[in-house]
């Protein structure tokens, strides 16, 4: 194994302990979020309390009508519940006409403008993840020097080598935002001036905050050599990470705004003129929620690529020494994902709660109007997600000594598995031939129709989520000799966690049956209560009992099977599809609206694609990124092959293989 | 993608597979370079052939649109694949899996995954959304109660239906409401009894004070509750200022919040999560608003009005009140008048829906019968299960047009009848007599094309 054996025992328990910080963290910064939204709804309506206050005054002066005309916002209340009064300082929204759209003959605007759009994502979900890998893996890195220095210069030259990749594909990501605002200039002009109006400090914010971002990376990466050798200059540039992600984060969060502002507006009244204050602007109902949701989806997202990546990579090996390095970066990209994936959910529903917060409407299109086949989607996609993590880790088990002790039960977590997603992806109603429909006496099958409600697709993704745990469980303890005097009691008390858990959440899926729907959507908390038990407690108590463990041999790292390096491959693709179409979803539920109820999208292609028309451009989007990201990966190897030519330098770290 | 576009989907796809195919040419010709015992010329000529072959099948793929596109690439994806045996047949089996690089099979897996999700979406029903019309629903001429409280469930349920599938139209009732006794999804009360209710419920005590006072204005709508005389003089009613059950209806339509059911609100029952739907995004117009509260009193009582208590609208009055130039593209119950030519008016009527109609373009509907009346008419008439009171080909398709369930055509195919109650039974009101002479007339001849 690679740093010893010592090493995974270690940064495992980190990383879970990180894991746990940051459940923690989470629901902390969630409340935060709520309490500052809290304490900024109460400034707003001191404020707006004051500018009534003050318009009437200047009203009974006859001074107010000369100065601004007072409007009501779309969004932002009072403390009693009255719409926010502002001063308008904005022109109306325009009434677009077909002069305000410009077109080629080759494809319609609107997919030139998501295609743009969503490349562009891509490329900046990635590097602003990378960043976030760098800081945690380097930090893991300074954090192990004296007790494992050859590992912890393996991290250290892991984060380097993404950073190198990332470096490229910045470059990469500002041209495409360039394409994106080309294309937005030039096929919406009409709606781009409008925008342009409101969010005007915004844009020019963003791009000083682009050049801070600029400046502090190139002195991250091009600093990294000198920096290293000083244990303080190392404290300093794992700072200077710290303040990379942070501006990155502001850059994102300014991005966001302009979305966000699309689809649910505040600081404006009903035609659309801005009221005076660009916080309430950028502050509308769904930032918070959408920035969390997008940060863990970066994550996501950049742990996917390089998990592929490294798979690649490892396929493509020449010698026992690559294939062992590029196995455990797969392990740690992996890792990575799964860490970002868990809690997306969670925020998935507070933007959910957000949308329904701020128009139930639009909420109800996305569940049960006509984007509701998009989350039948969604679902196999998670479906897949969870295949392709199960895939990998009963694979890379099998390269484990130990691991035959629980090999035997890989075959019973596939099948529940298949069971649950096959629970999971069966619809409510399906359209059918008005002959099916006699057949079948309604919309809904008599027995499998009763699998297509939220009770059994609670229950079938959070027994998903739990076998998915104790297959990573069974993973951490494969090597492992439990030798610590309460391993009984441990493993009684793991059995009881799982045991109860698939119990409780079972239960409570067969009593949702029983409820009325609005009862119902309360059991999805105790449901999910028992699925987090199961990871956190269950990995704690697992964990704890790796305590003076014996070893039944380290981890093979290069000899994982093809099976579990394509399982990466396939976590890669569906990461990449579900982002855009998770994206798709979020933007099109504004239908035909530029800003929802405020600008009219009066375009040609102001409709709602089909299923299969979205898929097919998904499919696209997902196919080009690819090919781009191939193209960023072959930039960034150039450098590393010229460096292969020169003579390794002393202290590099020793592969696992030669160690032992 | 319009349909003269290209599909971008497949356009990639087939630049992918000439790219493949010129890989594997200098693959094959790498190959042939290092081992002196192959015949260079022989294979070489054969996978230059296949890179040939496909660089001409993908600028053949340029001059077709997107529709052409899809059924032409399988021929190209079969070319693919006999270029993939042939290369198998080249290595001889020996080692093939490391006889081309990871990223060569990493983009195959690649590509085939994500294309079969592409072939997922399109396995899923397929429903495109149309914005709906600016401006207002038109009335051309004056209307009868009947289709004004139709034009009213049009706004409700939408004018299509797909089986299956829950029906929406422009104001997005069936989202959260219900309609049905019994029926409730529990987002919105079930609006069985409505009526009813309507003229009950002003006289509560909860209306009054709850969640605002009668007199008192609803901040969100700005809506002054429990006085009609104080609305919109564009949507408010003539006659008396004494509050009725039409006025509750319309205050919970522009003012959700003046009342919130019990249980079906926010807050304890204090906000409605229901949108104000005079306002954007479902913005009625006057004229729709008003239909949609007419037939809220008349559809428990199915063909009685004497519930009804909006006026009709008139093709005048809703002149004076239109704004200028928001008419171009509006939506209007479906109604022909006969001056329009066969074509339109089989359309307008949705008839190629269902029906596969010889002479009619695009007319390829399966889920009623094809329309052969010249010959199955006299057939159908004669038929042991006909009970109508048809006795030639013209009275028969009149009385189909309009009776559609005097007599249900058998599905030769299926082995069963077509299923009875799908076709509108409302097309007496959608078409003037002119016009339903003109579509009989025409209906009566077709006929089978004639072979060859």
């Amino acid at each position: 194994m690679l740093g010893k054996k010592a090493s995974l025992s270690r940064t495992l328990p980190l990383l879970a302990v990180m894991l746990f910080a940051f459940s923690l963290f989470v629901p902390n910064f969630v409340s935060d979020s709520f309490a500052k939204e809290a304490f900024a709804e109460r400034a707003f309506a001191e404020e707006a309390f004051a500018k009534e206050v003050l318009a009437e005054e200047e009203a009974a002066e006859g001074a107010a009508e000369e100065e601004c005309e007072i409007s009501q916002d779309v969004f932002y209340k009072d403390w009693e519940g009255n719409p926010l009064k502002g001063c308008v300082s904005g022109n109306p929204a325009p009434e677009l006409g077909e002069t305000d759209y410009n077109t080629y003959s080759f494809a319609p605007s609107r997919m030139i403008l998501w295609i743009s759009n969503q490349q562009h994502l891509y490329f900046g979900s990635f590097v602003l993840a990378v960043p976030i890998f760098c800081m945690v893996i380097e930090f893991i890195g300074i954090r192990t020097r004296k007790e494992d220095p050859v590992m912890a210069q393996k991290y250290d030259k892991l984060a380097h080598d993404l950073m190198k990749i990332s470096l490229t594909a910045y470059s990469w990501t500002a041209i495409l935002g360039g394409v994106l605002l080309f294309t937005f200039i030039t096929l919406f002009p009409g709606f781009f001036k409008y925008m342009a109006t409101i969010f005007r400090p915004v844009m020019h914010v963003y791009a000083l905050m682009f050049l801070a971002e600029s400046g502090v990376l190139y002195v991250y990466y091009y600093g990294w050599d000198k920096m290293s050798a000083d244990p303080f200059l190392k404290w300093v540039h794992v700072s200077l990470s710290a303040l990379l992600n942070l501006i990155g984060t502001v850059l994102m969060y300014l991005a966001n705004s302009w979305a966000t502002f699309m689809q649910a507006p505040g600081g404006i009244d009903e035609q659309g003129r801005f009221l005076g204050n660009i916080w309430h602007v950028i502050h509308s109902t769904l930032w918070n929620p959408v920035g969390v949701h997008r940060i863990l989806g970066n994550i996501v997202f950049g742990g996917g690529i390089v998990g592929a990546y490294a798979a690649y990579h490892y396929l493509n090996a020449r010698n026992e020494e690559e294939k062992a390095h590029y196995d455990w970066v797969c392990y740690v990209a992996m890792f990575i994902a799964i860490f970002g994936l868990i809690p997306l959910p969670f925020a998935g529903y507070w933007l959910m709660k957000e949308v329904y917060a701020f128009r139930q409407q639009m909420g109800i299109t996305l569940m049960g109007g006509i984007m509701a086949w998009l989350f039948i989607i969604q679902a196999v996609m998670i479906g897949l997600l969870f295949f392709g993590a199960n895939s990998y880790l009963h694979n890379g088990m099998s390269r484990v000594k130990g691991s035959e002790r629980y090999m035997k039960y890989c075959k019973y977590m596939v099948l529940t598995l298949i069971l649950m997603f096959t629970m999971w992806m069966t619809p409510h109603t399906i359209v059918m031939t008005p002959a099916e429909l006699k057949v079948m006496g309604g919309a809904q099958h008599p027995i499998v129709g009763h699998f297509g409600v939220m009770s059994a697709k609670n229950t079938a993704v959070n027994i998903m989520i739990t076998t998915t745990v104790l297959c990573f469980l069974l993973y951490q303890r494969s090597n492992k000799k439990i030798t610590v005097p309460w391993a009984t009691i441990g493993n009684c008390w793991i059995a009881a966690i799982f045991v109860g858990a698939a119990a409780n959440i079972a239960f409570l899926g067969v009593y949702g049956y029983f409820l009325p729907a609005n009862q119902r959507v309360g059991l999805s908390v105790p449901q999910v209560t028992s699925t987090l038990t199961t990871l956190f407690a269950g990995t704690a108590i697992n964990i704890s009992m790796f305590k003076d463990s014996e070893s039944y041999g380290d981890i093979e790292w290069g000899t994982q099977s093809k099976v579990g390096t394509y399982a990466i491959f396939m976590l890669a693709i569906s990461f990449t599809w579900l982002m855009g179409l998770m994206g798709y979803i979020r933007s099109a539920v504004r239908l035909f609206w530029h800003v929802t109820e405020v600008v009219r999208d009066n375009s040609v292609d102001a409709y709602t694609l089909t299923i299969g028309e979205a898929g097919k451009i998904l499919t696209f989007n997902t196919l080009f990124v690819w090919v781009q990201i191939v193209i960023v990966f072959w930039v960034g190897s150039l450098t590393g092959k010229k460096a292969v030519v020169e003579k390794a330098p002393e202290g590099v770290p020793v592969p696992a293989q030669q160690q032992q | 993608m319009l349909p003269e576009q290209h599909d971008i989907l497949w356009t990639f796809i087939t630049i992918a597979f000439t790219v493949f195919s010129l890989y594997a040419f200098i693959n094959v010709l790498g190959h042939c370079r290092e081992n002196e015992n192959v015949n260079t010329k022989l294979w070489g000529g054969v996978f230059a052939a296949f890179f040939i072959t496909n660089f001409f099948l993908t600028k053949h793929m340029f001059t077709l649109v997107q529709r052409d596109q899809m059924m032409f690439i399988p021929w190209q994806l079969a070319t693919i694949l006999t270029l993939l045996f042939t290369w198998g047949v080249f290595f001889k089996s020996t080692e093939i899996e490391s006889q081309s690089p990871p990223i060569t099979r990493a983009m195959f897996f690649w590509m085939t995954v994500s294309v079969c999700l592409a072939g997922y979406t399109n396995w899923l029903p397929q429903q495109r959304s149309d914005p709906p019309p600016k401006g207002g629903a038109a009335i051309s001429e004056d209307l009868t109660m009947e289709e004004y409280t139709e034009m009213g469930r049009i706004i409700v349920f939408g004018a299509k239906q797909v089986a299956g599938q829950k029906s929406i139209g422009k104001g997005q009732c069936p989202l959260c409401h219900t309609f049905d006794p019994g029926d409730n999804i529990g987002r919105c009360p079930n609006l069985f009894g409505v009526q009813e209710r309507s003229e009950t419920r002003i006289k509560e005590d909860r209306y009054k004070t709850s969640p605002v006072a009668i007199g008192e204005k609803e901040p969100a709508s700005g809506i002054i509750k429990g006085k009609p005389m104080e609305i919109d003089e564009a949507y408010r009613r003539g006659g008396s200022d004494e509050l009725i059950g039409e006025d509750y209806l319309r205050e919970s339509l522009m003012c959700p919040t003046c009342y919130v059911v019990e249980g079906y609100g926010k807050d304890g029952d204090t906000k409605s999560p229901m949108p104000v739907i005079s306002k954007p995004p479902i913005s009625l117009s006057p004229v729709e608003l008003n239909a949609v509260i007419a037939w809220l009193q008349s559809k428990d009582t199915p063909g009685e009005f004497s519930n009804v208590t909006v006026p009709l609208p008139s093709a005048a009055s809703q002149a004076e009140a239109a704004p200028a130039g928001g008419g171009e593209e509006e939506e209007r119950p479906v109604f022909v008048t006969g001056d329009e030519d066969i074509q339109t008016m089989i359309n307008t009527l949705g008839c190629p829906l269902c029906h596969t109609i010889p002479g009619v373009e695009g007319a390829m509907g399966t889920l009623g019968p094809v329309l052969h009346e010249k010959t199955n008419a006299p057939n159908r008439i004669k038929d042991s299960r006909y009970e109508g009171k048809a006795t030639n080909t013209k009275e028969y398709v009149r009385e189909s047009i309009l009776s559609p369930s005097a007599y249900v055509v058998m599905n030769e195919e299926a082995g069963e009848l077509f299923p009875d109650g799908l076709m509108p039974q409302t097309f007496s009101t959608m078409l003037s007599v002119k016009a339903l002479d003109k579509l009989v007339d025409f209906i009566s001849q077709t006929e089978a094309p004639a072979e060859g």
